[in-house]
Order: C-alpha cells, then sequence, then structure tokens
C-alpha cells in the first residue's frame, strides 16, 4: 500500500501521512476502510512502529482518519478544508509554472491545450493506477 | 529508563568518556553514532556493566548496573567482537544464554534459527562473520530482554536481513516495549528506525534529541544573492556553518522551515531552495563545529 522513498529528505512519518492522504484523496482508501496496525504497517516497512505512531497521531488530529479504542484506525471522511488546502497547493505549484510560461511568450492558448491535453493523459494513468 | 549522569571513564591517562550525561527512554530506538575512537563502545560497555565508571553513575530504571545480576537480566548486549564458547553450536548458546535470562524463550529461538535457515547443530565457529551475528541477535531477541544494545550490529548483515532484523525489532517494540540502542556508522539506517540519536565527539555527547525534532529544526539552504554578503550579514539567522562558492551560499542553520524561509527571502535572494538535513549532513555540520573537518584530514 506504501512505499517508502529512501531519497526523501524530509521525516519518515511525513512521508506515511501525504502517502495515506493521497490515497484517500483519490478515493483509493475510501471512508471507514481499516488502516494496518502499526504493527503490521511498521513490520511492513521495517520502520519503527513509533513513526507509524507518529504519523497515525497527526493524521487523527487533521481528521484524515479516526480511531476506535482496541478496534484500530479508520479512514474519516476526507474533510472540506483539507481538500480545498491540497487543491490551493496545487494551484500555486501552477502559478509557479505560468509566470516562467508567459515570460518566454507561450500563448494563452497553447498553455491551457498543453494543459488540457496533460489532464486527459493523467486521467488515464490515474485509472491504470486502479488496477494495480 | 537508562539514565548516565556526568560518566568520566579512564584508560590509563586517555580519557575515553568525558562527563558523558544521556537519558534513553523506554519504547523508544535510540541510535549512537560518533566519530572513530569516540567513545561509542566504551560507553555501551559501561552501560552494560563490564566497565566501572570512575565518575558519575548508570543506572537502569533507578538500580545502578555495575555487579548488579537482576538489573543486567534486563538488557543483552551483542558486543562488536561477539564471543561464542569454543566448539559450540546455536544449540549449546541457546541452553546457556536460557541458564542466564529467566524469560528466554526457546520456542522462539527455534524458530527464528529455523527462520534465518541457520543449523542449530552446526559448530558455530564454521559460520561466515554475517552468520554469527545472526545468531547473536537471534539470542538477544529471544532473551525477551528489556533493551538491547548492538555494537555495530547492523553493519555485518546483508540488506534483506537487515530489513528482516528491524522488522523483528519493529514487532518486539509493540509487543513488550523492547528499547534498542544502536551504535552504527550506517547513518542512513539509523535515520529510518531511531527516534532519538545521541551523536559523541572524543568522549563527550555534542548532541541528544529526537530525530523529528532536529529534523524540523535544521536545515539545508542553498541561496544565491546579487553582492556578497558574510555570517554577520544573516541577522536572526542561527547559522550553524556556511559556505560559499562564487555567489552560491550553502547554509545550514537552526530554525524551522517557515522562519528561514521568510528571513532569507526579506533579503531579496536570486535563487532560494531549503532542504531537512540528512543525518549525515547533521554528523558532518556538528562535529565540524568541533573541528572535526574533513579539509584537516586531506593534507
Amino acid at each position: 500500500m506504501i512505499n517508502i522513498d529512501y531519497t526523501d529528505r524530509r521525516p519518515l512519518y511525513q512521508q506515511i501521512m501525504e502517502k495515506i492522504e493521497n490515497l484517500s484523496v483519490r478515493g483509493i482508501l475510501q471512508p471507514d476502510e481499516q488502516l494496518p496496525s502499526v504493527r503490521t504497517m511498521a513490520m511492513d516497512l521495517s520502520i519503527n512502529p513509533n513513526t507509524v505512531q507518529r504519523a497515525y497521531m497527526e493524521l487523527e488530529k487533521n481528521g484524515v482518519i479516526y480511531s476506535l479504542p482496541g478496534r484500530g484506525s479508520f479512514i474519516a471522511r476526507m474533510p472540506q478544508e483539507l481538500l480545498n488546502s491540497k487543491r490551493e497547493e496545487l494551484f500555486g505549484q501552477i502559478e509557479k509554472i505560468a509566470i516562467p510560461a508567459v515570460l518566454l511568450g507561450i500563448s494563452k492558448e497553447d498553455f491551457t491545450d498543453r494543459c488540457a491535453l496533460l489532464y486527459d493523459k493523467a486521467i488515464d494513468l490515474a485509472k491504470e493506477g486502479h488496477k494495480e | 529508563m537508562i539514565l548516565a549522569q556526568n560518566i568520566d571513564k579512564y584508560f590509563g591517562d586517555i580519557k575515553a568518556i568525558d562527563n558523558i550525561s544521556l537519558e534513553i527512554k523506554k519504547s523508544s530506538v535510540f541510535g549512537l553514532v560518533g566519530t572513530n575512537g569516540a567513545g561509542k563502545s566504551t560507553f555501551l560497555r559501561l552501560l552494560a556493566g563490564i566497565l566501572k565508571p570512575d565518575a558519575g553513575k548508570i543506572t537502569i530504571g533507578d538500580a545502578p548496573v555495575f555487579e548488579n545480576i537482576p538489573v543486567k537480566e534486563r538488557f543483552f548486549y551483542i558486543s562488536d567482537d561477539q564471543y561464542f564458547f569454543s566448539n559450540c553450536t546455536p544449540l549449546d548458546m541457546r541452553n546457556y544464554y536460557a541458564r542466564v535470562y529467566p524469560n528466554f524463550d526457546k520456542p522462539r529461538f527455534d524458530a527464528l534459527l529455523k527462520s534465518f535457515d541457520l543449523s542449530p547443530t552446526r559448530k558455530i565457529n564454521t559460520f561466515s562473520k554475517g552468520m554469527k551475528k545472526q545468531v547473536s541477535i537471534i539470542c538477544a531477541i529471544a532473551a525477551q530482554t528489556d533493551y538491547i544494545f548492538c555494537d555495530e550490529t547492523f553493519d555485518g548483515l546483508d540488506p534483506v536481513m537487515r530489513q528482516a532484523v528491524k522488522s523483528l525489532f519493529a514487532a518486539d517494540i509493540i509487543e513488550r516495549g523492547l528499547t534498542p540502542i544502536i551504535a552504527s556508522h550506517n547513518l542512513r539506517e539509523l535515520e529510518d528506525i531511531c527516534d532519538h540519536v545521541g551523536i559523541l565527539h572524543k568522549g563527550g555527547v555534542i548532541l541528544s534529541r529526537d530525530l523529528d525534532d532536529i529534523k524540523d529544526n535544521i536545515h539545508k539552504l542553498q541561496c544565491i544573492f546579487q553582492k556578497p554578503l558574510q555570517k554577520e550579514d544573516f541577522p536572526g539567522l542561527d547559522i550553524i556553518t556556511l559556505h560559499q562558492r562564487g555567489s552560491l551560499y550553502t547554509i545550514i542553520a537552526r530554525g524551522n522551515s517557515d522562519e528561514i524561509a521568510k528571513i532569507i527571502s526579506g533579503m531579496d535572494p536570486l535563487f532560494l531552495e531549503l532542504l531537512p538535513l540528512s543525518l549525515e549532513e547533521l554528523f558532518i555540520s556538528e562535529t565540524e563545529v568541533f573541528g572535526y573537518d574533513v579539509k584537516k584530514l586531506l593534507v
């Protein structure tokens, strides 16, 4: 379900958080779906269980997951603020690209056409990702 | 909890350990790193009660460790040069440790030996170096102690074994609050499993903190400015090291990423990139402050 990117410099717990968030945003993890226990996840990834614990704790604080005592952790309904902040983050990245595009003299049509093309391609890729 | 308070240790006139104080919490993974000859192994041997500190005291759960058998039953020490009785087999070692450690789990030992594909009746002195390490680790896990002291134990294992051992440790941390204390030079690996890191240099502790705190609080930044700047030109920035090559500045500074980014952005850089520090870079920058610098070695 989750792979660790050993070239990523961020703390491991942040990586785990981000991956679970993304799986939940994309609907691969459905609301009320149970997450692997801390023990299972730590053993699968060969990492410190305290790291997994910390990731789960932060996710619960952000409302991405909820936990039932003695039963485990479950995916929560994606909080609207989180979805919004993810969207804003993404549009922020596009803004960073749009500025040099304007400076390079790329026309609005070229830019949006190319974006539309990439968007279609991404839909296909996402579908394949679902099959895996 | 293991508590070392103001430990000194001399070998003749060499001061191997110089006023070390460390606290090791239960159910966490403690990484011990240090420059060569910093005293890592000596410190572990002090923790294991093999050496007696010349000053200060070491307690495990409030009881002193030296010459104290009930306390010694609570940890397993895997030394760098492991010792096995001559001509003995893994089974002999199992039976020996089962007498020393009251909670020794013989079925678990047998199961682990089998899953590591080691023969219980082959003589250990015919095993390879890595296989001997595996036997030690299996003994340690089966001994069911609260603490395991690993002196460069991972360094002789192949990558698959390392993952396997880390997974085994993970299970025991959760199930019975095992506390591994791992001395290693493989910083990349410690980074993945440790909660807390202590850096030793010349017998002293130069840093002991939670790894996540370290990562959130130290950053490497690369930036380019139009005009040349000195270290003093960065007010409000807690700089550990600053290197300049042409107009590119590589700075390692304390503080969280937002604060640092805010300060530098206010100085109008042409380019700014902020990266969390890897443990390896942290080690190099922290020891450099104490004069341990690769450039001095390359004469």
